[in-house]
């Protein structure tokens, strides 16, 4: 489904990516791990189109989109929920959620949604008139989860959706990833948290320095040496 | 207590016209970080452009203030198009620079076009004034008074409550974000830049017919667009709203009562005192769109 093959981005003369390549496949739950400053967030940003990259080819269903900008990006079916969250602080929960639709044209469709997201995060509902900013930090995380949601993503990016968060509500945020999935969307996921990230991915990679270091399966890197040393603590 | 009920009268309708050109000036601020030294100049420009439809093409007088009103948006969308959207990356600083070069060539473009002597821009209204118990009001000023409040609403329900406005918003408030909505950030700045500009055009089309139409119009009325601003708190178009009324009744108040001819001044003392105690204007950070 998507496709990154050598593909280079950085901020201005800091080159952040160098030559990363990688894949999600329809329906699949990838995991992108690595230590701070990796490239990580990097990678998404390239994807989503706020960064533009310097070399390399990004493709969707075979279609190049490297370089698009990013309305374009989420117009073909990717939908990118940042670091931090970054819900619109001083716009109510509704507004959040109206601009997670702010492409699609069905009224009836939006609404639907907007329900669903209602019964799903009741949370959301109790609070829709609230200034987002007032929300506590789970609740803007569901907020920004639900937003990327409204845009009726098939491709799904999320940039350490469980940081900052209480355990009861890391546990949450996962169950919400993981049922995201179980619904059909594909699912990218960056993770700080390596071994939450690789229990609940199919498929992950390991970023160093702007390069993929290493890649595999959930288990195979869980089991890997050098990623228990690194990112888990080497106590499992 | 009848004079002050008339200058009551009198300030509300300078504060309608000062809202509209603090709101423009906060506007453009809060959503492109721009320091936007043309606004004066736009308000003189919406000036002449009425005196030029009414008095030169004999254009009707109603149509003439809009015509006025879209010609500075539009010359607002090229400030924006041929001098901004190049410099998105550029510091705050350099932006400031350009900006007064702009103002600088814009104003000396009227004075080139029009001459140095005052114009009068004719009106349908009659000249004498309606009077309702101790207070008279001029038509004139009544129908500019009746005209910035209903740019006031417009503006307000464009910004509450459409899309474009809560993309404007969102756009306000985290452009990168809002980028990732499908917001397309270079038409919203596009967008509140024609805005910010229309919206000083109309007060000076507005005002154009209440007093005369010179080159220089455009300077104090920019010192006091900034003044306004400050006052209301940088970037907060409720702020802008009332620091623009509060400074036309002050005007209209230390004019009336103190001395008419530095009613210009009082304004400023007002600025000066209200930030020696506020330091962060009128309205808190926490209620500002940006
Ligand atoms: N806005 C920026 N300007 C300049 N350099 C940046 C910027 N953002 C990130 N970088 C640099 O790019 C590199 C990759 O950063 P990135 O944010 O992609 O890392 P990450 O893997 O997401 O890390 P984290 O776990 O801290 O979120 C780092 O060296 C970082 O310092
Ligand atoms: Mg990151």
């Amino acid at each position: 489904m998507l496709r990154l093959e050598g593909v280079s981005a950085g901020y201005g003369r800091i080159a952040a990516l160098a030559e990363v390549s990688l894949e999600v496949r329809e329906g699949e739950l990838v995991s992108l791990i690595g230590a701070n400053g990796a490239g990580k967030s990097t990678t998404l940003r390239t994807i989503s189109g706020l960064l533009k990259p310097t070399t390399g080819r990004i493709t969707l269903d075979g279609q190049a989109i490297g370089g698009l900008p990013p309305r374009e990006i989420l117009a073909r079916g990717i939908a990118h929920c940042p670091e931090g969250r970054r819900v619109f602080p001083h716009l109510s929960v509704r507004e959040n959620l109206a601009m997670g639709a702010l492409l699609r044209r069905d009224r009836a469709g939006i609404a639907g949604d907007l329900e669903a997201m209602y019964a799903r995060f009741p949370r959301l509902r109790e609070r829709s008139g609230q200034a987002a900013g007032t929300l506590s930090g789970g609740e803007q995380q569901m907020l920004a989860i639900a937003r990327a949601l409204m845009s009726r993503p098939r491709l799904i990016m999320f940039d350490e959706p469980s940081l900052g968060l209480a355990p009861s509500l890391v546990e949450q945020v996962f169950a919400i990833v993981r049922d995201i999935r179980a619904t059909g969307t594909t699912v990218l996921m960056v993770e700080q948290n390596a071994m939450a990230a690789l229990q609940l991915c199919d498929r992950a990679y390991l970023l160093e320095t702007g390069h993929v270091l290493r890649t595999g399966t959930g288990a195979e890197l869980l089991a890997s040496p050098d990623v228990r040393d690194a990112y888990l603590g080497g106590a499992i | 207590m009848d004079q002050a009920l008339q200058h009551l009268v009198n300030g509300t309708v300078l504060g309608g016209t000062y809202a509209l050109l603090g709101i423009g000036l906060t506007l453009v601020f809060g959503v492109m970080r721009v320091v936007n030294f043309t606004h004066g100049e736009l308000y003189a420009f919406g000036a002449y452009m009425t005196y030029a439809a009414v008095s030169l093409l004999g254009l009707d007088f109603y149509l003439s203030l809009a015509l006025a009103t879209l010609l500075g948006m539009a010359l607002g969308a090229a400030i924006e198009f041929l001098l901004l959207r190049p410099m998105r990356r550029a510091d705050i600083d350099s932006t400031m620079l350009v900006m007064i070069g702009a103002a600088l060539v814009l104003q000396n473009g009227e004075m080139w076009a029009w001459g140095g002597v005052a114009k009068l821009i004719p009106n349908p209204f009659p000249g004498t004034p309606l009077v309702v118990g101790p207070v008279s009001v001029l038509p004139l000023r009544l129908f500019v008074l009746v005209v910035s409040i209903a740019l006031l609403l417009g503006f307000w329900l464009l910004l509450d409550r459409t899309r474009i406005g809560m993309a404007m918003r969102a756009t306000f408030q985290d452009p990168e974000t809002a980028a990732l909505m499908g917001v397309r950030i270079n038409w919203v700045n596009s967008a509140t830049f024609a805005i910010g500009s229309g919206l000083a055009a109309a007060a000076g089309a507005l005002l154009g017919p209440v007093f005369m139409v010179s080159p220089t119009m455009g300077d104090l009325v920019g010192l006091k667009a900034f003044a306004i601003v400050i006052l209301g708190g940088l970037g907060s178009l409720p702020g802008a709203t009332i620091g623009g009324f509060a400074l036309g009744f002050v005007e209209e108040f230390a004019g009336g009562f103190v001395s008419t001819e530095y009613r210009d001044a009082f304004g400023f003392l007002l600025i000066i005192l209200i930030l020696a105690l506020k330091p962060q204007g009128l309205v808190p950070a926490k209620e500002r769109i940006g």
